[in-house]
């Protein structure tokens, strides 16, 4: 009967299971198997194998787009958190859930919005003859002749802009759970506010933190539509760099090698991360346990990842009717 | 709960009902893929009266990626206007129907020869010229002091920031390789590099390499100056007089747009009557004002409106015809030009 | 400022509640912009022309804008019918399964959610391309079926990317509920199958609503990986708005992006407004 079962629930999870395989797995290993292959002239993948991809990418422009990439990834992740740790503090300790989901809900609505619609209001915004720019020049701050538009500048503003959100909600679903008499605790026994903060909350919401920085980062380095859009004719990153390899080039071996070092790129970080949660995130190295606490980050990634989730807003509304009582 | 399942339903429901609505459609769709902002509206509106059917009307933004999207999905289109390098590419891989100029008539009647040497194609045996397009400099009188009708504008120091070239490969090197004095198909590769070094001091004082956006950008005193098609500045300086076009001394590009009729089209015969509508004097005129690009026509261009006709941006002097040059598909050596385009999109 | 929980040592930092209010103005100020932008009378932008609302009346008669809502619809209406489908057996196979094979498993689910767009679009593109040069030609022979990038190849694409959040709002509905309620329906002798459809099915009936209404609005939403599987000519709505971008129309834009706007703010409120009022 028990064998049963367990047959029965594999046969639940085997559609999704093969879905994946065949549509997530397998074209990944594909990009791997295409780098191989040597392009043909009509734009097509041709016969035979070569190394010819590989060599290309010992371009000499190369080494800066993808340095570029990369400090602009981390750039952009360490401003996102360190903006969304004191937003969530602040959430975390109003006390009227109304006010509190309010806040919440307007930091979560720009997420919901469409994604060009977001940048395209940043092309608004900067635009040479917009009110941003003359504000700027009245106040003397710029000159008449600087762009805002179309630099590295402007692409990592909107990457910040765009990826706050996703920052916000994992820290501040931990932030929710913390316990803050611990820091007046802190302040009773002679720390100073700050030091409480950096010694005592800080810690508190490290695993929100470490979610945030993955699910801020990752996006990050495959950032193609922000340098396309409001990018220059410097600020090229990898992630549009293959959509040109595709659409204007045509030349998909070559878009398959850069991939695959953004696929190396993306899943070093990853491993890291799970890595470093199995080293810090327990304390007993008990199986099962682990198991839990992975289940544990994994189902707050995902469940922070939507807006307000269904349990942020009850945990919210219970708190409010205990406060009620 | 009750409220969110309901509300769930309606949503699924409205999809489906406009799913199936959409099946319902029973007139003949024609399909035409083309550069955006490409026809006149009331003209698309006229001819699907006229013949009682649907005109579905999909834009690309450079001949690489239609030609990318119709090799790799077919699209099933009926017409497709491209230039004339890549329609030369498409037909000789066979995706090109042969033109019968038997449902041409009107085409025939009107089409105006002196612009042969300006296709690849001069028997029209698979293409059917729609817009000729000058590539040249736009840009704001009132802002930019000095002009000079030359590509040695790009390097000027005062209009840093300010301005933008083509976000295409042949553009940007074949304008170089013209400035230097070459063929503007050169496939030399010293040539070439000399190229290059030109395309990368131009490089160093623009603001970006776009294509469709810059127009935008000029109109809005974004960029003071931009390389771009003759039409697309036309169009701003509508609204917008002190925007002007010229087309640089040293010469320039020149690229017909074709109709063209694919192979697997199903609907052939309204194809053919789609490009003789446009044809038609009353049509073609229209669309001349409207998208301010010359169709070859005999009759209709001089009937378009004098503020237009008298641009010399619209219609081009014949002198300035010796210098505009044609491009080619290079074949392998396209590869040549990409490398060279990458050193000097990626400095 | 007397919602905040009152500090009983020092007096509380008005720091974190200035980066608050800061965020939120840089979060909502190109916004606004935009909104103000959608009156200019100006067509390409820039300085203020005068108030105009002739852009929201463009709009309205904009063919090639409603035809491309339509083909977001259809596109959206089947990859969310799928993919729940397929996300909530997959959810009840994680909640269930004790075997070794589950962290595989759960890392084929979760991984997908944070990988870069473009390394799906780009590595689906692969698959497809790779699939159409190789069996293309015989299967247009044996069923004469022509196969090419299209509807099929985005829906494919959305499900694979709809799957995985599905899965997870599911699970996290399922997590909550009280498993004695099952044990209670199995000591009373129901079957499995019954169980399921009278016990399990209406408790995680409002995740699953959630995980489909959470898939839809990704669907919709959706421009990178579109974009590199679909084949010519088939314009989804954020297709439509990215070409009218780079195309330099954005008056048009300005106005949708103001209905986009106020259609979501309406949404998460209401909603919000919806949950709310059940837990009271």
């Amino acid at each position: 009967m028990k064998l049963f079962r367990n047959c029965g629930n594999f046969f639940l999870g085997l559609p999704a299971f093969v879905w994946l395989l065949i549509f997530y797995a397998l074209p990944a290993i594909v990009i791997f198997f295409i780098v191989f292959k040597p392009v043909d002239s009509n734009g097509g993948i041709g016969e035979g194998w070569t190394l010819q991809a590989v060599c290309e990418l010992k371009d000499p422009s190369y080494p800066a787009i993808m340095w570029r990439t990369f400090w602009q990834g981390i750039v952009s992740t360490f401003v996102c958190i360190a903006i969304s740790i004191p937003i969530c503090y602040q959430l975390a300790r109003i006390s009227n859930v109304k006010i509190k989901n309010f806040f919440l809900l307007l930091i979560v609505v720009p997420f919901w919005t469409n994604f060009l619609i977001r940048i395209y209001a940043w092309k608004v915004f900067l635009h040479p003859d917009g009110a941003l720019k003359h504000l700027l020049v009245w106040m003397g701050v710029i000159p008449q002749s600087t762009m805002l538009l179309y630099n590295q500048w402007a692409v990592l503003a909107v990457m910040i802009y765009t990826y706050i959100p996703f920052a916000v909600l994992p820290i501040y679903s931990v932030a929710e759970k913390f316990d803050f008499s611990l820091l007046d605790a802190a302040k009773d026994l002679g720390a100073s506010s700050f030091y409480a903060f950096r010694k005592v909350f800080l810690p508190g919401i490290s695993k929100g933190v470490l979610t945030a920085v993955m699910v801020v980062l990752i996006p990050a380095f495959g950032a193609y539509l922000i340098p396309d859009l409001v990018g220059g004719k410097d600020s090229h990153l990898v992630g549009d760099m293959i959509a040109r390899r595709v659409f204007t080039d045509r030349n998909l071996p070559h878009a398959s090698a850069l991939s695959a070092v953004l696929m190396i790129a993306v899943f070093l970080p990853l491993v890291a991360f799970i890595w470093f949660r199995k080293i810090f995130g327990t304390k007993s190295p008990d199986d099962a346990k682990l198991q839990l606490k992975q289940q544990d980050t994994k189902q707050r990634l995902g469940s922070s990842l939507l807006f307000t989730s269904d349990t942020n807003v009850s945990q919210n509304q219970q708190k409010g009717e205990e406060a009620n009582e | 709960m009750k409220k969110i399942i309901t509300m769930g339903c309606i949503a699924l429901l409205a999809a489906s009902t406009a799913f199936l609505t959409s099946c319902g459609q029973k007139k003949t769709v024609l399909r035409i893929y083309t550069w955006g902002d490409y026809f006149a509206q009331d003209i698309l509106d006229a001819f699907e009266e006229k013949y009682d059917c649907t005109i579905q009307l999909d834009e690309f933004d450079s001949n690489e990626s239609m030609y990318a999207k119709v090799k790799a999905g077919g699209g099933g289109y009926d017409l497709i206007v491209m230039s004339t390098y890549t329609a030369k590419l498409m037909y000789e891989q066979g995706m090109l129907d042969k033109m019968d100029h038997s449902k041409l008539a009107t085409v025939n009647k009107y089409f105006d020869k002196k612009y042969e040497h300006l296709t690849l194609d001069p028997k029209l045996e698979y293409t059917i010229p729609y817009f000729v397009s000058f590539t040249g400099i736009g840009y704001d009188t009132e802002k930019v002091k000095d002009f000079e009708p030359s590509w040695a504008m790009f390097e000027r120091e005062d209009l840093k920031g300010r301005t933008s070239l083509l976000d295409d490969h042949r553009e940007v090197i074949g304008c170089a390789l013209i400035t230097l004095g070459y063929d503007v198909n050169e496939t030399d590769q010293a040539k070439l590099d000399e190229a290059v070094d030109l395309a990368n001091k131009w490089k160093k004082q623009i603001a970006k390499f776009g294509v469709d956006d810059t127009k935008q950008s000029l109109a809005s005193g974004e960029f003071l100056m931009i390389q771009t098609y003759s039409g697309d500045v036309l169009q701003v300086s509508m609204e917008k007089p002190s925007i002007k076009f010229v087309i640089p001394k040293e010469g320039t590009t020149v690229t017909f747009d074709n109709f063209t009729i694919m192979k697997d089209s199903k609907n052939k015969d309204l194809a053919y009557e789609f490009i003789n509508f446009i044809y038609e004097p009353e049509n073609a005129v229209k669309d001349m004002e409207e998208i301010q690009y010359v169709l070859p026509h005999t009759v209709a261009v001089d009937m378009v409106d004098e503020d237009i006709r008298n641009n010399p941006a619209f219609k081009v002097p014949e002198e300035t015809f010796e210098r505009c040059h044609l491009l080619i598909d290079l074949g392998d050596d396209n590869a040549k030009f990409l490398k060279a385009w990458d050193r000097i999109r990626e400095e | 400022m007397k919602f905040f929980r009152k500090n009983r040592g020092a007096a509380q930092s008005r720091f974190p509640m200035l980066i608050t209010l800061l965020t939120l103005i840089f979060l909502y100020t190109p916004l606004v912009m935009v909104v103000i932008a959608s009156f200019n009378a100006s067509k390409y932008g820039g300085s203020w022309v005068g108030f105009s609302l002739i852009w929201y009346e463009k709009l309205f008669h904009h063919d090639v804008i409603w035809n491309a809502l339509l083909n977001t619809m259809i596109i959206a209406f089947f990859s969310t019918f799928f993919s729940t489908v397929l996300g909530t057996l997959a959810a009840l196979y994680l909640y269930r399964s004790k075997s070794k094979f589950k962290s595989v498993y759960s890392t084929l689910i979760y991984t997908p959610l944070i990988v870069p767009d473009i390394l799906m679009g780009i590595s689906l593109l692969m698959l497809f391309v790779l699939v159409i040069s190789v069996c293309g030609g015989w299967v247009n022979s044996i069923l004469g079926i022509n196969m090419h990038l299209g509807f099929t190849t985005i829906i494919i694409a959305h499900i694979t990317f709809c799957l995985s959040y599905v899965t997870m709002v599911v699970l996290a509905r399922l997590q909550e509920f009280d498993h004695s309620l099952i044990e209670a329906a199995q000591d009373l002798g129901a079957s499995n199958l019954y169980i399921f459809f009278k016990v399990t099915l209406p408790i995680i009936m409002p995740g699953i609503i959630a995980g489909a209404l959470f898939a839809f609005t990704l669907s919709i939403d959706d421009f990178v990986i579109t974009f590199f599987v679909k084949g010519a000519g088939d314009t989804t709505l954020p297709i439509y708005i990215q070409s009218a971008m780079r195309r330099g129309t954005p008056a048009v834009i300005n106005a949708l992006s103001v209905i986009f706007l106020v259609l979501t703010f309406v949404f998460v409120f209401g909603t919000q407004k919806l949950l709310s009022r059940k837990k009271s």
